[in-house]
């Protein structure tokens, strides 16, 4: 079986192919990662993909001996917030500055990322809420699966700092949920 | 306070840690021995029990089988579409490059134009033909991948 270092060292050497076993491994991740960040199915799947591109590209810089899904998680996050970003920039609505501009059905309606009831559909909701530094420490841990190693690592922050912050996110996570309660 | 105690604002922190399964046996007894004696902090561990199993009980909503049959061959795409952009950029500066060199050989060439103005025009030539093909790959790119073409106005 071949190992995650195996599969870097190879591309490295420009086995383009053994990219593929990196690829199949954090696909899922790597999609509904970006689909928290663009509620939408289409460019989540462009997203991701553009950001397995982009690590292909810089993949000769990466030491193999590290976290390869930490590394590509930071180049994945950078796509989505820029995507977002231009995205805002273009698409103001209903701000007067463009009256004319308005969005197709499509991009209106947020794709769902969650299975619907109404107690995940609160939480989403109380997600969404939440600033995007608690949202993402939030989903690094329960949906992305991460340790907290790997969450220090992914945040360039300390560990002793990741159960702190962690603390602070899930209580406003419950503040949010009380709120949308009542 | 024992100096194995920790304070309640510790204990709601560890709280963290001993739902995620992070805290050493230490820790853990720390936190346990505080729940046990501070009913408040041991209320607040059971709404944050609460949350975890309710985020850790959240489906994420299949995408249909055949994104994912396609996603490899959507990455490959992109890498080798990557390296063909590359190619032909170099290709396009250097055909660009040549044509000018052929207009302007004679300036170029004549002895009596200063070394300094013959480098001045080259690197501003070059440098407009480097500009050129860069913003042309980007307007054709930019196209293709236009998120905004769904936008109605």
């Amino acid at each position: 079986m071949i190992t995650e270092k195996d599969a870097i060292l190879a591309c490295q050497a420009g086995k383009t192919e053994m990219y593929r076993t990196l690829v199949e491994k954090y696909k899922s991740r790597a999609y509904y990662t970006a689909l928290m960040y663009t509620k939408n199915r289409d460019d989540a799947l462009d997203l991701s993909q553009e950001a397995f591109y982009r690590a292909y590209r810089a993949l000769n810089r990466f030491n193999p001996d590290k976290n390869f899904y930490t590394w590509f998680y930071k180049i994945l996050r950078n796509v989505c917030l820029n995507f977002i970003s231009r995205k805002k920039e273009n698409v103001p609505i209903s701000d007067g500055t463009y009256p004319g501009a308005v969005l197709s059905e499509r991009e209106s309606r947020p794709d769902e990322i969650f299975e619907r009831n109404e107690r995940s559909a609160a939480i989403e909701n109380a997600l969404d809420r939440l600033k995007e530094t608690d949202r993402e420490i939030i989903v690094l841990k329960e949906f992305d699966g991460m340790s907290y190693n790997e969450i220090a690592e992914t945040l360039s922050i300390p560990l002793g700092s990741v159960m702190s912050r962690l603390y602070y996110a899930r209580k406003k996570l419950l503040k949010e949920l009380e709120y949308l309660n009542e | 306070m024992n100096k194995n105690q920790i304070t309640c604002e510790q204990a709601q922190i560890l709280m963290m840690g001993m739902l995620d399964g992070e805290l050493n046996a230490q820790q853990k007894k720390q936190v346990e021995e505080h729940l046990d004696r501070c009913a408040n902090c041991a209320k607040t561990y059971q709404a944050f029990k609460k949350l975890k199993k309710e985020t850790s009980d959240m489906k994420l909503k299949p995408l249909p089988e055949m994104y994912w049959d396609e996603y490899w061959q959507h990455v490959y795409n992109k890498i080798e579409r990557g390296i063909a952009w590359i190619l032909v950029s170099i290709g396009a500066i250097i055909i660009l490059a040549y044509s000018v060199w052929q207009a302007m050989e004679q300036f170029f060439i004549d002895p009596m134009e200063p070394l300094s103005m013959k480098i001045g025009v080259g690197a501003l030539v070059l440098g407009t033909i480097i500009l050129f093909v860069s913003v042309l790959r980007e307007k054709i790119m930019l196209r293709k991948d236009d998120k905004y073409r769904s936008i109605k106005r």
